[in-house]
């Protein structure tokens, strides 16, 4: 029965329990670092994930974009600076919304929407706070999948004849109104009277990027009443078949090529990207930042590996007398291998799984945080992060093990008795 | 005949400088002997023994086993000859430490071919020296005396046809020690080899036959008379129950 090498592994491992946890703690804080790592990654894909579909999966983003060739020059008139400050702050004005009315012609285009966005302070009866003024084209309600939860949106109609009316993100309409409803009541944006029409459900978030903390405007009242200007950031655009997307957003480039008198892509002064796209440069990055941390943890996996390294010696010359006794008894040499081998993938397997609990639980909490700060994470311990792990420690415990178990295997057996 | 040497010599290779423990031995023993091997220290009683027991291999020299010449024979097959063969009985018991009595006895059993009934076997072994009730006590819970008790049962485990005692009763007192020689005098009763070493007369003179060894060589062989032969009685342990 193989058991024998299972059991007499075990009598050593309880022989000394601090010095087992010890030992292992390098694994542990190895493994435990892939699994939080691997974790968090998988819950903050979901976190992506869940903020794309709001966007909408099938649809395409027009952005401004820095021409790669104004970059990449250098020399020539006014080089040095304006180069700085094109990549820095000159905004690309050429994105108009005419612009974004031509891609709404283009075949496979369902519907589009062209956004400005700016800072302003929001007052309502001296309350004022400081926010984002997100200002879209009414097609917008078509296409995010925004809750409205009192009021309602603008028309195209309100768009075109630049009203002033505004819908508030939750926090916003928390922030101004407290508990009075929002709607029909005349906040100031900057310098004009607005009239709230709707108030966001909460959609949760962080940072600048919380819709929560927003104010949305008809973009065109945004960019001439407040803004004064008449181009646009970016805008998204609306596929009936997303299979298509990439003719699509060849076409969307054509277009757009045509209407800024761009013959050379390299001139480019926007960027069309699919939902696709955009997911895999996040894949990418990710990707990246996932190897990076794993490979730092791969040192403490080794540290650790040599830690068992170490004790197992120790543990070797501890029971020379044993081993001896064992040979005289009858175990061969590959029997004493085994026991040796087996109580060290057995040191590095209990690290193994203290540090999957550990990771889980870390990335648990973070999932929690995320969790109350509204984000729509999910908690996830990929099953094949749990089958590495085990699986590496154990290669750990076999590679940094053999060599001892092979040390004691090849004791003499009356030097290792005479030597109690 | 179970045991021949024949012509067997032991060195030491000591950084260029060569020990010669044991000098052209030939020693002869048959199936059923109570054999004690006599001898004060460093003179090789020790080493003969080793050899013997398949612990060490002698330099040159033939040694023959049950019939069997066993010059060749790799480290696989020594353990296996040790292991249901030839049963040990060490000066300091050498129990596993935190490991119950049953285990301890069970220990030799897991090194071997045969795996039926093992808890059954080890039992019966362990009745056979008087301590078939204290089968899940800790090994450093018993007194020294039960300890080289359970050493025996661990050493009649695999139905040995030879037993090596290595100087049994050096850690006991004389009551303990009384009792072992006692369980060994059965075992040699009911048929079984026993090859003792020790430097104590009075213990020697349990045996049959006594080889006197000096400086690596066989001084003397000789048959104990019935009438010299001591008898130990088995005399009951404080803690026995």
């Amino acid at each position: 029965m193989n058991n024998i090498y299972l059991k007499q592994a075990i009598r050593g491992i309880k022989s000394n329990p601090s010095r087992t946890l010890l030992t292992t703690l390098g694994i542990m804080i190895g493994i435990g670092t892939v699994i939080l790592v691997l974790s968090a990654g998988e819950g903050f894909k979901s976190y992506i994930n869940s903020q794309v579909e709001a966007f909408g999966t099938n649809t395409v983003i027009v952005q401004t974009s820095v021409p790669s060739s104004t970059k990449s020059r250098s020399g020539g008139s006014s080089s040095k600076e304006a180069n700085n400050s094109a990549s820095n702050a000159v905004p690309i004005t050429t994105l108009k919304i005419h612009d974004i009315e031509d891609i709404q012609n283009l075949n496979n285009v369902k519907n589009a929407y062209g956004a400005s966005v700016g800072q302003q302070i929001v007052t309502y009866k001296g309350i004022s706070k400081t926010a984002l003024i997100f200002g879209a084209s009414a097609a917008r309600f078509d296409i995010d999948k925004g809750v409205i939860a009192n009021g309602r949106g603008y028309s195209y109609q309100e768009d075109k004849s630049l009203s002033q009316v505004a819908l508030l993100g939750s926090k916003v309409a928390s922030d101004l109104f407290g508990d009075t409803n929002p709607v029909g009541k005349e906040i100031r944006i900057g310098n004009s009277n607005f009239e709230v029409i709707g108030v966001y459900a909460s959609k949760g978030g962080f940072g600048p990027m919380n819709e929560d903390e927003q104010v949305f405007v008809p973009v065109t009242t945004l960019q001439r009443k407040i803004q004064g200007i008449d181009y646009l950031i970016y805008g998204v655009v609306e596929l009936m078949d997303n299979s298509k997307a990439d003719a699509t957003s060849l076409g969307i480039a054509d277009l757009l090529r045509h209407n800024h008198y761009i013959n050379d892509p390299i001139k480019d002064d926007f960027k069309v990207q699919t939902q696709k796209e955009s997911l895999s440069t996040f894949d990418t990055i990710l990707q990246a930042v996932t190897f990076l941390l794993i490979a730092i943890a791969s040192i403490s996996l080794i540290v650790g590996g040599v830690g068992v390294m170490n004790i197992m010696y120790v543990v070797v010359t501890e029971r020379i007398g044993e081993i001896g006794l064992k040979k005289a008894l009858g175990a061969r040499g590959r029997d004493i291998l085994y026991e040796f081998l087996i109580e060290a993938v057995l040191l590095t397997l209990i690290g193994g799984v203290i540090g999957i609990i550990g990771g889980s639980f870390f990335a648990f909490l973070i999932a929690k945080f995320a969790e109350s700060m509204g984000l729509a994470w999910k908690f996830i311990v990929p099953i094949w992060g749990v089958i590495i792990s085990v699986s590496v420690s154990m290669i750990i415990g076999i590679v940094f093990g053999v060599f001892p178990a092979r040390n004691a295997a090849r004791l003499d057996p009356i030097v290792a008795l005479n030597r109690e | 005949m179970l045991i021949e040497l024949k012509n067997i010599v032991k060195n030491y290779d000591n950084g260029g400088v060569v020990t010669k423990v044991l000098r052209d031995v030939n020693l002869s023993v048959e199936e059923g002997e109570f054999v004690a091997i006599m001898g004060p220290s460093g003179s090789g009683k020790s080493t003969l023994m080793h050899t013997i027991g398949f612990l060490d291999r002698p330099t040159s020299g033939t040694y023959l086993f049950d019939g069997e010449n066993t010059e060749g024979f790799s480290d696989d097959e020594l353990a296996r000859i040790r292991n249901n063969r030839i049963g040990f009985v060490f000066q300091s018991f050498n129990l596993l430490p935190r490991t119950s009595v049953l285990d301890n006895v069970m220990l030799p059993l897991m090194y071997n071919n045969s795996k039926a009934n093992q808890e059954h076997r080890a039992k019966v072994a362990l009745e056979a020296v008087g301590l078939g009730e204290r089968l899940n006590f800790m090994s450093n819970q018993i007194s020294g005396g039960q300890k080289q008790r359970v050493a025996i049962a661990r050493a009649l485990v695999c139905d040995p046809k030879v037993i090596f005692a290595d100087e049994p009763t050096g850690n006991l007192d004389s009551k303990s020690g009384s009792t072992v020689m006692n369980i060994l005098e059965k075992l040699n009763k009911e048929g079984r080899t026993i090859i003792l070493v020790t430097h104590d007369k009075q213990v020697a003179l349990h045996a049959n036959r006594i080889v006197t060894i000096r400086d690596g060589e066989i001084v003397s062989d000789v048959l104990v008379p019935e009438s010299e032969r001591v008898h130990s009685k088995e005399i009951k342990d404080d803690t026995d129950l």
